[in-house]
């Protein structure tokens, strides 16, 4: 019997836990059954039918979705109205730039385009076999429900799912997978369904990453979304800002640029919907929603929220102490209370409510860590604070209450969950880059493991919400460009934790399940005593083109892994930035690189203990000699902040690789530290970053 | 205070729902980089922002600049797309006088019932001024270019002299001495300085912060770059330009900006932070002087203006001017039998400079804080313009 801290993110699709993943050698559902599932065998394949398909949601998941079902050999159909601008065609030079000409090409052909006159579906359609609608249409009810009407007299079998991003399930009477922007590349999909769909599933297996939420008006990402618009606006009308400044202010607050995000979309269609989804829920929840005038105005218009280029702005809005608390209040306010419903209505897991933020709406962090960070009592108040300046907003949708959830586990382990039987765990991480929350939700998931006793350990991404682990999670650095402590704080603390992978339990098997893993987290992974991936992904260190030096052990550790033949071959890791094919990586960075199977068993076998072929790599406590000595010839350096990164880190090899063991985390966390106060970080990508987004 | 009819009984100006720029001396600030329109719009907001006054109350916005200005055809309008509306408007212009005219119009538009909320916004960019290319078949020239702010300065049309040369000639014919013209100017900087360092202009003047095209800070506007300490020794020294004209006794050229709304008894009392404060539109007379003697124009309205209103200058609480020149204040004090030293006591234009269009709604914004600051009383406002113009109006503040 299996314990979990949580619910996994696969468990809310259907497809078992993380440990059983790993127990069963193989992912709970390939993508070539259940496209037989979804679209028929192979002989008689159905096809996608995808109707508004020049729009730009529509365009968009024709390329997303053809070019991942294409070696499945089912048909996209790119159904719309005879004079709808060509909004596939536009999406070639994308596919070029991302698949080459000769993929590209194959895409498009692959892509049938018909048109039809909203009352009758071209004859055609019929010899392409519709399994599957996906109907992008506009946000007009009756609508869409006659076009599901068409189809269903027409192909009484078709699974019908809408795209909308307002409209309830039960009123549209399909299922709803809500894609975010932008359409192409973005795989988060809002699933509203009674229970996990083969469709979900699909997605799912093709790469995406579908999320069940809710069938109420408008989902996670919309009110997220529309609402900080709509604070936003409010804030606008409280105190003038002009919108391109509060952009500016709210990126800093939280991450988000909400007016910049419409025109980028298209301020015609995304000022529409932004409307359209705040006046449904206005009718439902109350002035916390209700468009204001400036909004309707430009719904109508379309117009741009950012001034035009000949008119940039000239007036710069400082803010004094008062006027921040006025902006903290009226955007951290609503967004609280709006966060208040989504927990009272349960409208996803918290995980997901969190992650639906960061991952589509450019939160820095998801709004449930913002409120776990100030705390409920903080966030009640800030919410208070709002309503004596909007007291409307306080009349509905105001859920004090619904913040305590946030101490159940699935709220204190919004990225880090972890799965036993008694004898091995999973230590699964959802989020793709490394900040404070994951470093205090991993030893949390350690302690729990530990105090059940559990000695053996996988460490793994949640093969659902983080498909890739890019590394650290660079805005957490932007105190430390600042303040030497900082810096050294956070590599300490960090680099304890991930000690705890190679001290705290008898075994511990890093497995990379996904594109990639750079950076701070394969120096995490570094950590567990064997590493296991599969074997197409990137291992990579791209500090030096950032250029910071690394501060999570990675210039000592593997050092002490690996014999001195293979100290070359991780010197120009660290020195070039360069990743390597996982493959390549055996076995002086890699202990085993296989197919996904083949590494899911490989990792069970090492994590249980049975017979498996590959050996544990002992780690030398003592000092090392001569690691940097023969760095080998290193492609020149791209730039001078990258020659003083080579340099940097160089510095920081050497000197952590001649310390004993129990010094080496402190020097290499000066170093790090160190670097992040001088001139070329400062004027990297992460100091650059930082003056954009904090210095304002 | 005695009783004076109101002309525009259903106008007032909002306590506290104003604010001015500082005014840089010409080329000396980020301001002489920038449209100043735009500039000016986006200082607006800023400023009503910061009086927590929505601008999206605003029904209408009067413009005032002499200077012309890039995209000035668009007018208002499109000032008031840089303030972040979408208002109509118009624009007036009277050389030097435009602040005054400008804050008038708006008391008449709300006073006929047109609009309920009225911006005023005037603004000038005297640095860098543009150049006028005019086809003109009956000059030698064919074409004459004109800069428009020095040479217009330096030549009025309709008497052929210089702007300076009516101070000359106005302090000969009033027989000013020299020594009282210095002792003018030199209470004047101190009056500045001395509300400067009380905190009497923090209500008035904003710091404003400019960005260049990409958006880094070009400059941080606040002060009246320009304007320093000055003794009598210095003033005395300084070579006369013109009889009792030297560079310490008149104004400079500046870049700046000034604002404030006008609107209905009711609006003002919901807008201001000081819904009791209620500032009342009293009189307005204009004139114009003999030719070239522009000085005395300003006291010729002044005395017209109390003579229609029945008051004397005992009556007056604030009295504040527009003086380019020294001349013009000890003129007036002569001319209405007060002592010069009780008028412009937290500065005038002779001292921070003058970018024109929003010289005398500094003026009148500075008038009214130091009027509210008394309790209230009737605030005369009063100065020359091109053309030996001369203007006055009369504020009730209760």
């Amino acid at each position: 019997m299996a314990m979990a801290l949580r619910e996994s993110g696969l468990q809310s699709l259907g497809l078992g836990g993380v440990l059983e993943v790993f127990a069963r050698g193989q992912l709970p559902a390939t993508a070539s059954d259940l496209v037989t599932e979804v679209f028929g065998p192979q002989k008689a394949r159905g096809s996608l039918v995808i109707s508004g398909a020049n729009g730009m949601v529509g365009a968009g998941k024709a390329m997303q979705l053809g070019a991942r079902l294409l070696p499945f050999g089912v048909r996209v159909v790119g159904l719309d109205f005879p004079g709808a601008p060509d909004g596939i065609g536009g999406q070639y030079p994308g596919l070029v730039s991302t698949f080459g000409k000769t993929r590209a090409a194959q895409i498009m052909a692959n892509i049938v385009r018909l048109t039809y006159d909203g009352r009758t579906l071209p004859p055609e359609l019929g010899d392409l076999k519709p399994a599957f609608l996906l109907e992008a249409i506009p946000e007009i009810l009756d609508v869409k429900k006659a076009h599901y009407k068409i189809f269903r007299d027409a192909f009484p079998g078709v699974e019908i799912r809408s795209v909308t991003s307002g409209f309830p399930a039960s009123e549209l009477g399909v299922g709803i997978a809500h894609p975010a922007f932008p359409h192409q590349i973005n795989k988060v999909w809002e699933i509203v369904e009674p229970k996990p769909s083969p469709i979900t599933q699909l997605l799912w297996a093709l790469g995406l990453v579908p999320v069940p939420v809710g069938d109420h008006w408008s989902f996670v990402l919309d009110v997220l979304f529309c609402g900080l618009t709509h604070a936003a606006i409010l804030y606008h009308r409280a105190c003038n800002m002009p919108y391109w400044k509060i952009d500016k202010w709210v990126r800093k607050l939280i991450g988000p640029n909400p007016f910049r995000a419409h025109d980028v979309i298209g301020a015609q269609g995304a000022n529409f919907l932004t409307w359209s989804c705040l006046h449904h829920l206005a009718e439902h929840y109350g002035e916390l929603f209700r468009p204001t005038p400036e909004l309707e105005a430009r719904k109508d218009s379309g117009s741009d929220w950012y001034p035009p280029n000949h008119f940039r702005p000239v007036v710069d809005w400082k803010l004094e102490t008062r006027e921040l608390e006025d902006l903290e209040t009226w955007i951290l306010g609503p967004l609280f209370q709006m966060t208040s419903l989504l927990l009272h209505e349960r409208r996803a897991e918290l995980p997901f409510i969190n992650a639906v933020g960061e991952l589509c709406a450019q939160f820095r962090k998801g709004v449930l860590a913002l409120v776990r960070d100030v705390g409920a009592d903080q966030a009640r108040e800030r919410v208070a604070a709002y309503h004596r300046v909007h007291p409307a907003a306080g009349e509905r949708a105001w859920h004090p209450e619904a913040f305590e959830t946030i101490e159940q586990p699935a709220g204190q382990q919004l990225y880090v969950n972890a799965e036993h039987n008694g004898e091995v765990g999973t230590i699964a991480i959802g989020r793709e880059s490394y900040n404070g929350d994951v470093d205090v939700e991993l030893n949390r998931a350690v302690d729990w493991l530990k105090k059940a006793g559990v000695e053996r350990v996988i460490v793994t991404g949640d093969f659902h919400l983080a498909t890739q682990m890019v590394g650290a999670d660079t805005s957490e650095f932007y105190p430390a460009l600042e303040r030497t402590e900082e810096g050294i704080r956070v590599s300490e603390t960090w680099s304890r934790t991930a000690r705890r992978l190679a001290t705290d339990f008898k075994t511990s098997v890093a497995f990379v399940n996904g594109k990639r893993c750079l950076g701070g987290f394969l120096e995490l992974l570094m950590h567990c005593h064997h590493l296991v991936s599969v074997e197409d992904a990137d291992l990579g260190m791209p500090e030096v083109t950032l250029p910071v030096v690394p501060g999570l052990e990675g210039c000592h550790w593997p050092f002490r892994k690996t014999s001195a033949d293979a100290w070359p071959k991780l010197l120009r890791l660290l020195l070039t930035g360069r990743s390597v094919k996982a493959r390549d990586g055996v076995p002086w960075l890699v202990d085993f690189a296989g197919p996904m199977d083949a590494a899911l068993q490989m990792a069970w076998r090492l994590a249980t203990g049975e017979e498996s072929g590959v050996r544990r790599r002992s780690l030398v406590e003592s000092p090392l000699e001569g690691v940097a000595d023969a760095p080998g010839e290193l492609p020149a350096a791209d730039s001078p902040a990258t020659e003083a990164a080579r340099r940097a880190i160089l510095e920081s090899i050497r000197a952590s690789c001649a310390a004993p063991l129990g010094d080496a985390l402190s020097i290499q966390a000066r170093h790090s530290a160190g670097f992040m106060v001088s001139e070329p970080c400062l004027k990297g990508v992460i100091g650059s970053d930082y003056a954009k987004t904090m210095k304002i | 205070m005695p009783a004076a009819q109101s002309m525009f009984p259903n106008a007032r100006i909002p306590y506290g729902t104003w604010g001015s720029s500082f005014f840089p001396a010409w080329q000396t600030s980020a301001l002489a980089e920038v449209n100043i329109a735009q500039f000016a719009g986006e200082a607006m907001n800023r400023i009503l922002g910061k009086r927590r006054v929505s601008t999206d109350r605003l029904d209408y916005l009067i413009i005032g600049s002499t200077v012309p200005w890039h995209w000035k055809f668009w007018n208002a309008p499109l000032v008031s797309s840089c303030v972040g509306r979408r208002l109509p408007g118009f624009h007036v212009e009277e050389a030097c006088a435009t602040g005054l005219l400008a804050t008038l119009a708006a008391g008449a538009e709300v006073q006929m019932g047109a609009a309920e909320v009225v911006g005023v916004l005037t603004f000038d960019r005297t640095s860098d001024s543009p150049v006028g290319v005019f086809p003109e078949r009956r000059a030698y020239q064919r074409t004459v270019p004109l800069a428009d702010v020095w040479d217009n300065f330096g030549f009025d049309p309709a008497t052929s002299g210089a702007m300076i040369a009516t101070a000359g000639k106005a302090a000969r014919k009033y027989k000013v001495d020299r020594r009282e013209v210095d002792e003018v100017a030199l209470l004047r900087h101190e009056q500045y300085f001395a509300a400067r360092e009380s905190g009497a202009l923090d209500n008035v003047l904003v710091p404003l912060d400019i960005l260049t095209v990409q958006g880094r800070p070009l400059g941080r506007i606040d002060d009246d770059l320009g304007v320093r300490r000055i003794t009598a020794g210095e003033l005395a020294a300084m070579r006369e330009l013109d009889t009792c004209v030297t560079g310490g006794t008149q104004t400079h050229a500046s870049d700046g900006m000034a604002t404030l709304l006008v609107t209905t008894p009711e609006k003002a009392k919901e807008i201001s932070a000081r819904p009791e404060v209620d500032i009342q539109f009293v009189a307005k007379s204009e004139v114009r002087s003999a030719p070239s003697l522009m000085p005395e124009a300003p006291v010729i309205a002044v005395r017209r203006l109390l003579d229609r209103t029945g008051l004397s200058m005992d009556d007056i609480a604030v009295a504040h001017s527009h003086n380019p020149f020294a001349v013009n204040d000890v003129i007036a004090a002569r001319v209405l039998e007060f002592d010069w030293r009780d008028m412009n006591k937290t500065g005038c234009s002779l001292v921070w400079g003058h970018p024109q269009g929003p010289t005398l709604t500094r003026t009148l914004i500075e008038a009214l804080e130091e009027a509210v600051a008394l309790g209230g009383g009737y605030v005369l406002i009063f100065g020359c313009a091109a053309g030996d113009v001369g203007t006055s109006a009369l504020f009730k503040v209760s």
